[in-house]
């Protein structure tokens, strides 16, 4: 129960964290009625995701471990893109609060309205695939008779499906304090946040490449700390969800979120500093 | 701008799927059919147990079982142990997820990795060339090679000795005086035949002529009843109602259209060049299956030795043959269906075990010494084999 959980947990927090910071983010700068579209994102991710696996499941035809693989390492770095996009747009939207410029906040939005499906398809997608034949080999699990060694039984649908609730549970919470925040440390905290997760995502997806044998080095290890951090231990769990944090990393995966993390880090905080001075009254 | 978005992530999704798609491999699942490509894969804490170490080349499908309490996940591994063929994660307690690869011939590794740490179970996996794939490797075409080499040297070896002991055997019943020394030979000389007989079998002209029963010659139709069985019972008359020995002039009739037709099958068996025999795998995995026909058809129920009953002498003859037959065949079906080779070699030995307990000195114990119980105990070991010989074919072809 409780590894099907911890399971369904990280999977779900992978999604909701960045989806969560997304709601925050329109609901505080007044943007309510651009909600739908998150949701009709992760809406079309979900289904995309159902349909996807059960297809892989029950089709004839299935992808073989090198596509699933590079379709998960490209849409990873996909997502990466959007996101670093997003922070940067919703860094720049904050300037535009902040100066009251209400122009440059509409441009702001009208070029960003659609791109929040994406990024909220993307963040929910990313994970969608491998979740979708998850739930798959569970509901499987649940209703074959014969079969396999193990006895039938709904069990690891019901904890996969609990821990998807409690990581849905955990990205409310997150998009409760961030929504308590004031504008500025939202932007700066989220921002940051994003950041790194941003950097776990793209090292996750250079994972992926490496094990396609797309990218080199898949056995170069920078460090392994599996013996202290567990990956299905509960916090490695949750630092697996959060930050896509691998207790065994590569060399190539630790360079490359370094090289991603320093550089986007370091540009935000610099902007950050320039949009600090501004003068904020206006905002409560 | 919507449209454009939405189709270029869609088209990051479906283009590298449609481009990389393969075949589930048996989509109906864990059918009765034995595919030697589907697989089975238990993991637990500290095992990592598969259906078979090996599988013929193509498309392989690994069920994998988590029948553990933690995480669990399963690699098929390059020969270096490194490169990953392929791999599913994250397979939760209780649960199965289906690992699909394409894997050409060569050596690899499976790994389960319990917990998703460290270097995981590993054990040895060998994937073995496949009949219906492309094109037959160097090892595999030398399999069969040899394979029909050596039934090729099998069958002739055993015509060059029925002619020997046919000569022998023709030349002490025309003498008249040295039945005993005939009677003793007759079901010697014959084990060469009967273990070679779905060979001989396969000359239409020569085995009627050399092998008929009473009871399959039409007399009446003016058919001559000839051959092995015809002497038999000139040596054998006690059973025979009002029986008329044959003439001596009669008995050298006899003996030599036999060692004539005998002659004869040696030269076509020995036959080189244009009109050698061939032996395909598909013949000699049925020859195989066709001799143990005979015994079920034949030798089980007594029929065949109606007059000497030295049945059992052709009985082993026949399972000498199908096991030879199969063992030409083994090393190649054992590339294709590990399991039906070991079932097969053990249920040929399980007949040996209850045929030998019928010897008797150099030979074995008349047919009228056997109660039904024997005969029914020969017929339960000659069915447990029969049913997996009835694969054999389609196993080592496929
Ligand atoms: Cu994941």
């Amino acid at each position: 129960m409780l590894a099907n959980f911890l399971i369904g947990l990280r999977e779900g927090l992978e999604a909701a964290l960045v989806v969560s910071i997304l709601v925050a983010y329109l609901v505080k700068s007044g943007r309510r009625e651009l909600l739908p579209r998150i949701w009709a994102g992760v809406a079309l991710a979900v289904a995309v995701a159902l349909v996807f696996g059960a297809t892989l499941t029950f089709g004839p035809r299935g992808l073989t471990f090198e596509a699933q693989e590079a379709i998960g390492g490209t849409l990873s770095l996909v997502a990466v893109a959007f996101v670093t996009w997003m922070i940067f747009w919703m860094s720049a939207a904050a300037r535009g609060l902040g100066t009251e410029l209400r122009g440059q906040i509409d441009r702001a939005a009208e070029g960003g309205r659609w791109s929040l499906v994406v990024v909220a398809m993307l963040a929910v997608g990313r994970e969608g695939l491998e979740t979708a034949l998850f739930l798959w080999a569970a509901t499987q699990a649940g209703t074959r008779d014969t079969a396999g060694s193990v006895t039938p039984t709904w069990e690891p649908l019901l904890g996969a499906l609990l821990g998807i609730v409690v990581a849905v549970a955990l990205g409310y919470l997150i998009y409760r304090g961030a929504i308590r925040l004031n504008l500025t440390v939202f932007f700066t905290w989220t921002g940051a946040f994003l950041i790194v997760v941003a950097g776990g995502v793209l090292a996750y997806g250079i994972h992926d490449l490496q094990e396609a044998g797309i990218l080199p080095g898949l056995h170069d290890l920078a460090f392994d700390v599996s013996e202290v951090i567990p990956p299905s231990s509960w916090y490695g769990t949750l630092l697996k969800g959060v930050f896509n944090f691998s207790p065994a990393t590569t060399k190539l995966e630790a360079l490359a979120w370094v090289l991603y993390v320093v550089p986007v880090g370091v540009l935000f905080l610099l902007r950050n500093r320039i949009v600090r001075p501004t003068p904020q009254p206006q905002e409560h | 701008m919507r449209k454009t978005l939405l189709a270029s992530v869609a088209a990051l999704a479906v283009v590298p799927a449609l481009a990389a798609c393969t075949e589930n491999a048996s989509s109906g699942g864990d059918d009765e059919g034995g595919d030697a490509r589907a697989l089975s894969v238990t993991s637990n804490a500290d095992t990592c147990e598969l259906s078979s170490t090996e599988a013929p080349a193509g498309t392989l499908s690994f069920d994998v079982t988590n029948s553990g309490s933690d995480v669990t996940e399963f690699y098929l591994l390059g020969s270096d142990g490194l490169r990953i063929v392929g791999e599913v994660e994250n397979i939760g307690p209780n649960l199965t997820k289906k690992l699909t690869v394409n894997a050409p011939e060569g050596e690899y590794f499976t790994a389960c990795k319990p917990g998703m740490v460290g270097e995981g179970i590993r054990a040895a996996f060998t994937v073995t060339h496949a009949e219906d794939a492309q094109e037959v490797s160097a090892s595999d075409q030398e399999l069969i090679d040899q394979a029909q080499d050596n039934y090729r040297a099998y069958v002739q070896d055993q015509s060059a000795q029925l002619l020997a002991k046919t000569r022998d055997f023709t030349e002490l019943y025309k003498a008249g005086n040295a039945d005993d020394q005939a009677r003793a030979l007759y079901p010697v000389a014959r084990e060469h035949w009967e273990r070679i007989e779905t060979v001989a079998e396969s000359f239409g002209d020569l085995d009627p002529k050399t092998d008929a029963r009473e009871a399959d010659v039409d007399v009446a139709a003016g058919e001559e009843w000839t051959g092995w069985h015809r002497i038999e019972k000139d040596l054998w008359p006690q059973d025979a109602k009002g029986y008329a020995a044959l003439t001596p002039a009669e008995r050298t009739s006899y003996a030599d259209d036999l060692l004539a037709n005998t002659e004869e099958l040696d030269q076509r068996i020995q036959a080189t060049g244009e009109d050698a025999l061939e032996y395909s795998i598909t013949d000699i995995a049925n020859g195989s299956i066709g001799l143990l026909e005979e015994v079920a058809n034949g030798k089980i129920t007594g029929e065949e030795e109606a007059w000497s009953h030295t049945d059992l002498w052709d009985f082993q003859a026949n399972v000498d043959g199908a096991r030879v037959a199969y063992e030409g065949v083994q090393g190649l079906l054992e590339t294709k269906d590990a399991a039906l080779a070991e079932e097969l070699t053990s249920t040929f030995a399980a007949l040996q075990a209850v045929l030998d307990q019928y010897r008797d000195g150099d030979g074995f114990v008349l047919y009228t010494a056997l109660t039904k119980d024997d005969t029914k105990k020969m017929t339960d070991a000659v069915n447990a084999l029969s049913e997996p010989l009835s694969k054999l074919t389609a196993a080592v072809t496929s």
